[in-house]
């Protein structure tokens, strides 16, 4: 009798953890983060290889590129070498947007859209707009780009400060405002900006695009310096070929 | 004393192998509900080892303590309080009390073995 009351108790016992085991494994399931699955068809993943092999050859190039700029340092004299240097400099210069730059592209012009004479506050431009808009242009392949007359480099902020749109420091004048840009397919860039939806999010601002295609347009040069205190060098070990 | 190991892996292997899971808004009743399930748990192994173990108790307090901390969570949840923390604090007292005791008894009987 005894023993089976206790035999009893421990089956009890024993349900009860069965219980609290069964509980604690649904929670850590919960808890787990579920792993992402990979629902990309074969088409996609294709797509996607042919991707990365593309952006693989590229950087492939660009190894081979400065290898052998390495190569032409080594094996000229030093005086060569300063020039070498000095135009990879110039080149370094150009890259950044520290020189004039001439070429094919576009002239952006942001015109105030009046629907309606009597009732209409003079259009304003944000620098939000401003900013996804550059971010467009970057995307549809803009080369160099100027708003008025500041170059867009790596580090131009765009801000709103006291409701006056800041680009590079230096605040940009009222509408209209044109914008230069040098690209390599003037007409794509224009069709792409055609059929944008920033045309609309401008229209919103009741500003208007306008697009003109020049053969020849100047962007001027950034002016003021490249502030890269915060930039160190990273000491990379020769890594395999 | 294997029983209930046992039975705690089953549970934990059964629940891993069928992959349960349960909606996120309902993760703190079920962690709260497993934290009143252990209190039980260790309050009936320190009832078990004072010889004064009685399977009711156990079993309605199984339930009732589980039933007891969801349902605070809930009210705390709708009230805006956090009163599930009132319930984690009381059952992880009570835990600690219990394993406490737990230990105690099994060091004494240990003792009283060696001894003899």
């Amino acid at each position: 009798m005894m023993s089976k009351i206790v035999n009893n108790n421990k089956l009890m016992i024993g349900l009860v953890c069965f219980i609290i085991g069964l509980m604690v494994a649904i929670l850590f399931n919960t808890n787990k983060s579920p792993s992402e699955r990979d629902t990309r068809d074969t088409w996609e993943i294709r797509t996607a290889l042919l991707q990365e092999q593309k952006d693989q050859q590229t950087l492939y190039e660009e190894i081979e590129n400065e290898e052998q700029i390495l190569l032409e340092y080594h094996n000229k004299t030093e005086h060569q070498q300063i020039n070498a240097l000095k135009e990879s400099i110039d080149q370094l210069k150009m890259e950044a947007g520290l020189t004039n730059k001439e070429g094919k592209g576009v002239v952006l012009t942001l015109e105030p859209l009046f629907l309606d004479n009597n009732y209409q506050e003079y259009p304003q431009l944000n620098a939000e707009l401003l900013q996804h808009f550059i971010n467009e242009l970057n995307a549809f392949g803009a080369e160099d780009i100027a708003i008025g007359e500041q170059r867009i480099i790596d580090t131009t902020p765009i801000r709103d400060v006291n409701e006056e749109v800041y680009v590079n420091h230096t605040s940009i004048s009222d509408l209209p405002i044109e914008i230069h840009i040098l690209t390599d397919e003037p007409s794509q860039l224009m069709n792409h900006i055609d059929v944008s939806e920033v045309n609309d999010y401008f229209a919103l601002e009741d500003i208007r695009i306008n697009i003109e295609e020049k053969q020849s347009i100047t962007v001027p040069m950034y002016e003021g310096s490249i502030n890269l205190n915060d930039l160190d060098v990273v000491e990379v070990e020769e890594g395999e070929q | 004393m294997w029983l209930p190991a046992l039975f705690l892996i089953v549970g934990l292997a059964l629940g891993l192998l069928t992959n349960i899971t349960i909606p996120d808004i309902y993760t703190n009743y079920l962690s709260i509900a497993v934290l009143a399930a252990l209190d039980t748990l260790f309050g009936g192994v320190r009832a078990q080892l004072e010889s004064k173990f009685d399977q009711k108790v156990f079993i309605s307090g199984f339930f009732f303590n589980v039933s007891l901390a969801a349902f605070l969570a809930f009210l705390g949840v709708q009230l805006g309080i956090d009163l599930y923390l009132a319930a984690i604090f009381a059952f992880g007292v009570r835990l600690f009390q219990n394993i406490a005791i737990i230990r105690r008894i099994l060091l004494d009987r240990y003792s009283k073995k060696a001894n003899k």
